[in-house]
Parts: C-alpha cells; sequence; structure tokens
C-alpha cells in the first residue's frame, strides 16, 4: 500500500518537482498507515480484553493474546438474562430517535438558515443554549417532570431526551452546511411554482445528504451509548438497553471485566456496521443534488 | 413553580405532535403500565432496588436471587419486581428518585451519615417492630445501632466487615520476614521490601475511603479509639495531638515508600490485582474480600493458600489496643416510607434478612450482620480466624466517611487524598475535617 | 418569492415541533437548576430559600475557579486541537487512493463508549504495567511518572485520550464539509495552476469556514462541560488536580449532597459557556458570508 499504487492527484506529477513529490506521498502514505493501525488498535485490545479473566486483565499487558481466549465470557453474556431484549431496544431507541433528530433538526435549520422571518436567530440562540446544560444537572427535574406526565419507565421518555438533547448539536452541524447551500437553485425552484415543502423534500434535502448521513453517524452513536438517562428513567429490564447490561457485571465488591469487555464488543458491532453503511453516504452532496436540482 | 405548569403543557403539546408525527414507531414498546405497583386483586407487587447484578457470580450476588425465588414460592401473592443497578449509579438513582418522592418499596442503604437525610426527609419507615419480633437478638452487637437515629432504627444491616492487613506468606518467607507486632517493626517490614524492590502495599487510594482506613487505625493506636471517635463526631477535634501524629505518620509511610507507585491514581480493584498477583505484599482491605483468598476459583490456589492476616500493630507510646479494630456493617436494607405495601416488605426485608445471614456464610463467604453459629461449617481458615478476631473485639470503629455526614466524608476523603499525596500538611488536614464536621451538613 | 419563502404557517410548522420538545425537555431542567441554586437543598429533604448565597460562595470557591481553569485549558487544547484535525480530513478527502478505507478506519475510535475507552487509557497509563511506561522503560528511561497520580501532568495526561475520544467526531464534519465542495472549483483552480497546499488554502479553506466556525463552538461548549472520562480515570483527583467544572457540580450534588449549591455551579457553568461562545461567534463573524458562485 505504501510504494506500489501511488497516484498523484494534483497533476503535476509531470512537472519537475516529480521525483520530491513521490518521495512526499510515501511518507504520506506511511503516516496514514501508522495512524491506522494505532486507530484500530482499541478494537483489538478490546477483543482480547474480552477473552481474559479479571487476573489477565490486569496482569498481562493490555495487547497480550489470552493464552486460552475465554469464550465463555460471551456465553455469560448472553445468558445472563435480558441481553436480548436490551439489545433490541438499543436498536429501535436508537433509530427512532436518530431519525426523527435528523429529520426535525433539518427542518429547522431549513426554516432558520432559507427562509425569512422575524426572531429567526432568537430562536436559533434558544437552541445554542440547549447544549449548554450539564446532564447531571437534568436528572432530578426531569426525573420529576417524566413522573408527573407518566413516562417513567416508559421508552418514550428516552426518545424524547434523546432528541432534546442532541438537537442542538445537529442544528448546528446542518446550520454550516446550509449556510454554503446555493441560493440560486432554491430561487429557480420557486420561480417554477415549487411549494416550500416539495423544495424541501426533492431539493434541499437530497443536497444535503451527505450532512445528514454526518449527523445521523453522530446522533446514533450518541444514542447507542448513553446510558445515564437509562439508568434514571427506567427502571424494568423490558426497556433497558444494552449500555446497562454493563451493569450486569459490577457488583459490590467484584468486577468482571472479562464479561464487561465481550459485552462491549457486542454492542459495538451493529454500530460499526451501520457506521460503515452510513459513511458511504457522505460523498459529493451538493454536486449530486444539483444535478436533481 | 409556574414555569413547571406551563412547560407541562408544552410537553403534552410536543407528546401529541411526536406521537402523531410518527405512531409507527413509538407504538412498539408501550405495551406495560409503568411505575406504580400493579394490585390485581390481592397480588402484590414489591419494587426492590439493589446492587448485586445477576451476572456477577463470584459473591453475594446468587444468593439475592435464590432467597427471592424462595420467597415467592413461599408467597404466591407477592411478586418482586428487581431492579439492579452498580454502586455508582444506584446512589444516584435513590437520589434522583428520592427527589422526586418516588423511592422503592424495598433498597439498600448505607448507614449512619449516608442514612441520615433519607430519614430528616422522611423517606425510610422505621423498623423497630421487626427488631422486635422474629429478628430479636439475631443481630451481632453493634450492627444495627449504625441505622439508628434519634433512638429509631431505619434500616437492617446485611453484611458485617472488618479490615485486617492481609499479607503474602511466600514474599514475607522469602525475605524471612516475621509478622510485624509493632509499628516499628511494620516499618521495617516495608523497609526491607522495598530495599528488594517489592512493593510493600498495595493501596487504590483514587477511591480514597482505602487510605482512610490507614489513617483510621494510625489515628486509632496512637490517640486511642476515644480521641478518634469524639473527633469524628464533633465532640472533639482533629487538631488533638496523637491525631495529628497519626497524620504524620501517614506522610512518613508515603516517604518510605511503603505504597504502590501511583496509589494516588490507582483504584482500589487496581491496586486488590497487584496484591491478587503476587506484586505487592501487603493489603489492607474489609473482610468482604475474603473469597478471593479463599474460595475463588479465578484465583491461583497457590496465591490463596498463601495469604494470611494479621492486625494493625500497637505503636509505642501509642493509646490503642490491638483488638481495636476499624470496620462496621455494610449494606443494610430499607423499607420506603410512602411505600403502598410497606407491611408487605416489611416481611419481605424481615426474610431476606434472616435467609442472607444462613447463606452468604457457605454461599458467598462473607461475615452477615446475624449471629451465626459457625463452628460446625465448613469453613476456610482464614475466615474462621478472622471471624473470631471480630467476636474479640475490644471496639470497632466505623469507617469514617459512612459515620459523618455526606458534606464531611467528601472533606474527609479529599483531605486523605491530599494527605496522601502530600498536597497538604497535618496540620491543614485538620483543621479542614473539624470546620467540616462543625457545619454539620 | 419572499412571500413564499415567509409563510408563517410552514415556518410553525418546520420549528415549532423541536422548539416546543427543547422548551419542555431542555428549558424546564435550566430553568430549575437556576432555581434550585438558590435554595439551600440536599436534594431530598425540604428546601430553604437562601437567594443569591449559593452563587456568592461560588465566586468565593477557589476549589470551583480551580477546575473552572481546568475546563478552560480543556477548551483551549480542544479548540487548537481542531487544526490538526481539518489536515487530517483534507488528507482524507484528497482524491489519494485508498481514502476511502483510511477514513473508516480513522473513525472507528469514535464508535466506542466511554466505559471502554476509560478502560483502555487507564491500560495505557497503568504506573508499573502500563503499556506507556512499559515502553519507556524499555527505551531506558528508569523510573517514569505515574502519569495519573501526578498533580502536576495528571491534566494534560487525561486530555490526550479526550482529544483522541473526539479526534474521529471533527474529522467526520469536516470531510463531509470538503466533500461538498462543487469538485468543478478544485478543477477550474488546478487549470490555473494552483498546487495542492494552494487549494486547500484558499479555496478549500475558505469554503468550509461556516462549518469550522460551528465546530469551534461545539468544541468549546463540549469541553467547558466535559464530564466523562475525567469521571472514570480519576474521579477528578489526585486532590482536585483533574477536577473540571462539571465533576465538581457532580461531587457537590450527588456526593456530597448539596444539590443547591451543585445547581448553582450547573447554571454558572452554562452562563460561562454562553459568555465564550458570544464572544467565539464575535470574533470570528464576518459580513459576507461565502456564496458558491
Amino acid at each position: 500500500m505504501i510504494s506500489g499504487n501511488i497516484r498523484n492527484p494534483n497533476g503535476i506529477a509531470e512537472s519537475k518537482s516529480g521525483m520530491i513529490s513521490k518521495l512526499g506521498y510515501a511518507l504520506l502514505y506511511a503516516v496514514l498507515a501508522a495512524v491506522a493501525a494505532l486507530q484500530l488498535f482499541p478494537l483489538v485490545w478490546l477483543l482480547f480484553f474480552s477473552l481474559k479473566n479479571n487476573q489477565e486483565v490486569f496482569n498481562l499487558p493490555p495487547l497480550s493474546l489470552p493464552m486460552n481466549p475465554r469464550w465463555e465470557n460471551y456465553a455469560k453474556v448472553w445468558s445472563a438474562g435480558n441481553i436480548d431484549v436490551y439489545f433490541l431496544n438499543s436498536v429501535w431507541i436508537t433509530i427512532t430517535a436518530t431519525l426523527l433528530t435528523v429529520i426535525l433538526g433539518s427542518l429547522v435549520t431549513f426554516a432558520v438558515t432559507r427562509m425569512k422571518w422575524k426572531g429567526s436567530s432568537f430562536v436559533l440562540g434558544l437552541f445554542m443554549v440547549a447544549m449548554m446544560i450539564p446532564v447531571h444537572s437534568t436528572l432530578i427535574p426531569l426525573f420529576s417532570l417524566f413522573s408527573k406526565v407518566g413516562l417513567t419507565d416508559h421508552p418514550l421518555s428516552l426518545i424524547l431526551s434523546y432528541i432534546a438533547f442532541n438537537m442542538p448539536i445537529t442544528i448546528m452541524i446542518l446550520l454550516g452546511f446550509y449556510y454554503a447551500l446555493p441560493k440560486e437553485v432554491e430561487e429557480a425552484a420557486i420561480i417554477d411554482g415549487c411549494s416550500v415543502n416539495r423544495m424541501f423534500v426533492q431539493i434541499v434535502f437530497p443536497m444535503t445528504s451527505s450532512v445528514i448521513a454526518t449527523t445521523a453517524i453522530i446522533n446514533m452513536i450518541y444514542n447507542w451509548n448513553e446510558f445515564i438517562f437509562v439508568n434514571t428513567f427506567i427502571s424494568s429490564d423490558a426497556y433497558k438497553t444494552l449500555t446497562v447490561g454493563v451493569q450486569n457485571f459490577i457488583g459490590q465488591y467484584t468486577t468482571d471485566w472479562g464479561a464487561i469487555g465481550a459485552t462491549l464488543m457486542i454492542s459495538i458491532l451493529p454500530i460499526l456496521i451501520m457506521f460503515l453503511f452510513l459513511s458511504n453516504r457522505i460523498v459529493e452532496g451538493i454536486a449530486a443534488g444539483s444535478v436533481k436540482g | 413553580m409556574f414555569n413547571k405548569k406551563r412547560a407541562m403543557l408544552l410537553l403534552s403539546v410536543c407528546l401529541v405532535l411526536v406521537v402523531s408525527g410518527c405512531g409507527a414507531n413509538s407504538n412498539e414498546g408501550t405495551g406495560g403500565t409503568n411505575g406504580e405497583p400493579a394490585e390485581n386483586g390481592d397480588k402484590v407487587t414489591i419494587n426492590f432496588m439493589h446492587l448485586w447484578p445477576e451476572g456477577v457470580s463470584a459473591g453475594q450476588n446468587k444468593i439475592v436471587n435464590q432467597i427471592i425465588t424462595e420467597y415467592q414460592d413461599e408467597h404466591p401473592n407477592v411478586a418482586i419486581k428487581q431492579e439492579v443497578l452498580d454502586n455508582e449509579q444506584y446512589k444516584n438513582k435513590l437520589k434522583v428518585l428520592s427527589a422526586s418522592n418516588k423511592l422503592p418499596d424495598v433498597g439498600v442503604t448505607w448507614a449512619a451519615g449516608f442514612l441520615q437525610p433519607y430519614v430528616e426527609g422522611q423517606l425510610f419507615t422505621p423498623v423497630d417492630d421487626l427488631l422486635s419480633g422474629e429478628l430479636k437478638d439475631k443481630f451481632v452487637a453493634g450492627t444495627t445501632e449504625a441505622y439508628a437515629i434519634d433512638g429509631k432504627t431505619y434500616a437492617l444491616p446485611l453484611e458485617f466487615n472488618i479490615a485486617p492487613i492481609y499479607y503474602n506468606k511466600s514474599i514475607f518467607e522469602k525475605y524471612k520476614l516475621e509478622i510485624p507486632q509493632t509499628y516499628e517493626q511494620l516499618k521495617a517490614v516495608v523497609k526491607t521490601l522495598s530495599d528488594n524492590g517489592v512493593a510493600p502495599i498495595a493501596l487504590g487510594n483514587k477511591d480514597r475511603w482505602t487510605g482512610s482506613l490507614w489513617y483510621m487505625y494510625l489515628a486509632d493506636r496512637m490517640a486511642g479509639q476515644p480521641a478518634l471517635s469524639s473527633a469524628i463526631s464533633g465532640a472533639g477535634s482533629f487538631k488533638e495531638e496523637g491525631l495529628l501524629k497519626a497524620a504524620a505518620e501517614v506522610q512518613s509511610l508515603v516517604d518510605s515508600q511503603a505504597f504502590v507507585k501511583g496509589f494516588n491514581g490507582l483504584s482500589n480493584e487496581e491496586a486488590k490485582s497487584e496484591f491478587l498477583n503476587g506484586k505487592a505484599a501487603m493489603y489492607m482491605m474489609g473482610t468482604w474480600e475474603l473469597p478471593n483468598f479463599t474460595t475463588n476459583e479465578d484465583i491461583p490456589q497457590d496465591f490463596r493458600d498463601s495469604v494470611g492476616f494479621f492486625k494493625f500493630p500497637t505503636v509505642e507510646g501509642g493509646k490503642g489496643d490491638i483488638n481495636s479494630w476499624v470496620g462496621g456493617p455494610g449494606v443494610g436494607l430499607f423499607v420506603g416510607e410512602n411505600s403502598k405495601v410497606k407491611a408487605e416488605s416489611k416481611a419481605f426485608v424481615e426474610y431476606f434478612v434472616t435467609k442472607w445471614g444462613e447463606q452468604s456464610v457457605t454461599g458467598a463467604g462473607v461475615i452477615p450482620a446475624t449471629k451465626v453459629d459457625a463452628s460446625n461449617m465448613d469453613l476456610p481458615q482464614l475466615y474462621i480466624d478472622l471471624f473470631n478476631e471480630m467476636n474479640q473485639a475490644s471496639s470497632i470503629t466505623l469507617f469514617a466517611d459512612v459515620q459523618m455526614q455526606a458534606n464531611a466524608a467528601e472533606t474527609h476523603l479529599n483531605m486523605i487524598q491530599a494527605l496522601f499525596g502530600k498536597a497538604t500538611t497535618p496540620e491543614k488536614f485538620s483543621e479542614e475535617h473539624d470546620t467540616a464536621i462543625a457545619s454539620g451538613k | 418569492m419572499d412571500k413564499v419563502l415567509s409563510n408563517k404557517k410552514i415556518i410553525a410548522l418546520y420549528v415549532l415541533p423541536s422548539l416546543l420538545l427543547i422548551l419542555a425537555i431542555v428549558y424546564i431542567p435550566i430553568v430549575l437548576t437556576a432555581y434550585y441554586g438558590l435554595n439551600e437543598w440536599n436534594g431530598i429533604g425540604a428546601m430553604t430559600f437562601v437567594g443569591l448565597d449559593n452563587y456568592m460562595a461560588l465566586f468565593k470557591d477557589a476549589t470551583f475557579w480551580n477546575s473552572a481553569w481546568h475546563s478552560l485549558l480543556l477548551a483551549l487544547f480542544s479548540g487548537l486541537s481542531l487544526m490538526l484535525y481539518l489536515v487530517v480530513a483534507m488528507v482524507l478527502a484528497a482524491r489519494i487512493k485508498g481514502a476511502q478505507l483510511f477514513r473508516k478506519i480513522y473513525l472507528i475510535p469514535m464508535l466506542l463508549s466511554s466505559v471502554a475507552i476509560a478502560q483502555l487509557w487507564l491500560k495505557i497509563y497503568h504506573p508499573t504495567n502500563g503499556v506507556l511506561n512499559t515502553l519507556l522503560e524499555s527505551i531506558g528511561i528508569a523510573n517514569p511518572p505515574a502519569w495519573l497520580a501526578e498533580s502536576s501532568i495528571v491534566l494534560f495526561a487525561l486530555f490526550i485520550p479526550i482529544l483522541w475520544q473526539y479526534a474521529g467526531f471533527y474529522i467526520l464534519i469536516y470531510y463531509a464539509a470538503l466533500k461538498n465542495i462543487p469538485a468543478s472549483l478544485e478543477e477550474a483552480a488546478k487549470i490555473d495552476g494552483a498546487n495542492a497546499l494552494q487549494i486547500a488554502w484558499k479555496i478549500k479553506l475558505p469554503l468550509a469556514m461556516e462549518v469550522v466556525k460551528v465546530t469551534i463552538v461545539l468544541a468549546v461548549v463540549g469541553s467547558l462541560k466535559y464530564f466523562d472520562l475525567i469521571f472514570v480515570m480519576t474521579d477528578g483527583g489526585p486532590s482536585g488536580s483533574s477536577e473540571v467544572m462539571a465533576s465538581y457540580m457532580y461531587h457537590e450534588a450527588f456526593r456530597a449532597y448539596d444539590f443547591g449549591y451543585g445547581s448553582a455551579i450547573g447554571f454558572f457553568l452554562l452562563v460561562i459557556c454562553l459568555a465564550v461562545t458570544w464572544v467565539i461567534r464575535k470574533l470570528t463573524a464576518t459580513k459576507d458570508t461565502i456564496q458558491y458562485s
């Protein structure tokens, strides 16, 4: 990978600096590959970690292969009850919250950046302030709120919280992209008699597909890994999510680290697949949109 | 509060919008009802929140489910609904639930300082009636008292612990070391070990209460148990000469490399593994660790065989007694004052405590707060020895951070870490303690 | 056209659902936090109204200012590290072979939950058998420091995993922003004889500027209320040398049972975030928003 297939992307290979630039690219690839190896290290570490018992986790060097891999950690995790329920809950709660956040966030961002109305910047400000509160300050007020409307121990409490708390950051990210959208396309659309709704759905939404994929990935990761709200609002096993599964192995005086590793390993797989899938959607968004528009 | 009402209105509007906007998504999980115990006929549900998850097999955790199953079999009209959280999350949730007055029917609590705000807020119900009933005289002296405030007992203890110094016999043999009887001898042991490149004492002081144990013992041996107790209660002062000397002695232990490298950044779990892996020679910890040194199959047999313990040695010229221990009851069970099934919950707690006492000795290898006759049980020698020590104890001083009220306990723990890290002086250490305790929070 | 784009009904339809949700789920806690801050309350018993006492105490609380300083340092480092992330994103967005693969690998660590990341870095920093110290000892450094136990270095030792944890997040956003730049612009510049650096500096950077501004705010606000890894790895210790505002808030409210004071910290943290954001917006404001022509 380092030497073989270097292709000069800028078409200046023909110039006199050809040799230097070739060397430069070799160097670049060496650095890229080294960093890539470093970035893969956590995943490999986690795999090894999940195959050890406590003694090995603490005693052996972190990257050592476990002597006799303890696959029973995985069996333990799976049989410790409810992991399948947690898993399904994680999936549908994450997907629902992510979809809603991205759609609602896009609508708000569109209205704030592309439409003309008084108070748009004030409303935007309201959304921005909403990301400044530390999560632990919200627990007691939110719990009493949810318990008054009968939503404690109900998945809706999680979905609503996830949407509300991720909305500001989602809008912020969308904002930077919406500002850069060419106005001409919309102007043309409106002159053609296109309604705002149609314009949003058929022109703007596709044009922002790459940032939508980006925010979807970010939302997904946040929702998938969240556990403070789950612990606080949910008490029935039927509605808990995978992050809580880790707690199955934290005892009063002893913690089963190997099983925790296995839980973490199981829980990273679905999100890894989703990530790889969504990540392919981040392509030349505007170009794709413009063609349609 | 006006804000709250108006916001409630807003929330309901939101809910309608969200639900109507995406009905398909939100219908799947809404089958069950929530919150209140469902009372179908005379069927009673007791919500039980605790911190013994099913997944950890070594230890007490199996017993809980066993007791619950048995209880439900014996009482077909009762269903126990469990909610399990880990220690940290458990404490947080208890707090959040208290603020909204939604405590579970039965839950786990700690003694003294932890309990007090809940009692003052009238969230726990007194369980004195249980103590005069079937459980009369069943508890080891000094255990239920830790849960009593103004003459009423608000929880029933499950465990009882003391903290000895465990040591690795094979390391001691290798360097021809004897069990220290005096503090000077302990220091000599420390010196020999550290000169030979062996970490003398495993200590994970990121958790802070671990370092507190060392300070407590030095204070007990130097100033005597009464002086320490009165300083903690606020009647005396931490500026008492012996207590000041104890704080200074902590720092001189640190200077003599007594503790593992980086102890102030290590968790108890990490430090424990240094001892379990034979890298550190000594480890001071509660008797709850006994299973790791006796029956836990995950730990190599050679290691388990080479673990012994000794009492914290006496200090020359000190006022302490070698049979004076630091320890006390661990967690206990409370019943919520606002529980709708108070009577049933109390009955369950009574049953639980009794069964726990019977089963935790053999099942989990821990020492319960209820009296047990260990003579005809087949128990590891280490367990029996410590059990006997406990019965001969001249006094057992409750862990300082448990005794103190929450705010003072935080100050104590922070100052302990600072003292060990030499970020404070013994004088400042004492002063901060007195101020925090005097503030009454 | 303006008429179409200022249709009140559509604006309401786009903005109100999200706004109401935010007001209920985020603003109720914000208002209540401010209110709790005016009370002496242990979170359990009755509240006593004490006016501004908690806030006054906060101004005199050295521990708080210490933690605020640590949070500001983190914000500064996060802000600076954005430059590095931008460079990485530019390299990955350049049309070199294998960029797709590298990008995916680079972003994998961001999928890990804080629980996993904290465990990983605890194993790296372990004073005796950690990866880092084993490495240092093998190259002949006799007594490497106990990274998480020494007051003078612990904060910086923590910054590294924190910055690393969020690297993927920003690289992802930048990557999407760069991919959003129409390829035609780059082609045109190439024809004019611009080299890769010139294209990056003169074309890509200005066009991604709106996104960069947004990420500065996100990074700074995120840092100011940062909690996760610090809580697990050092719990603010040793003796407060890695305490940040959010962990101090947590310690006061949930450990010391001083929920009134904790709420005051939480609300003040929000005010600081607001002030800093305002300053950033002022500093980065430009009159003319860049438009693609």
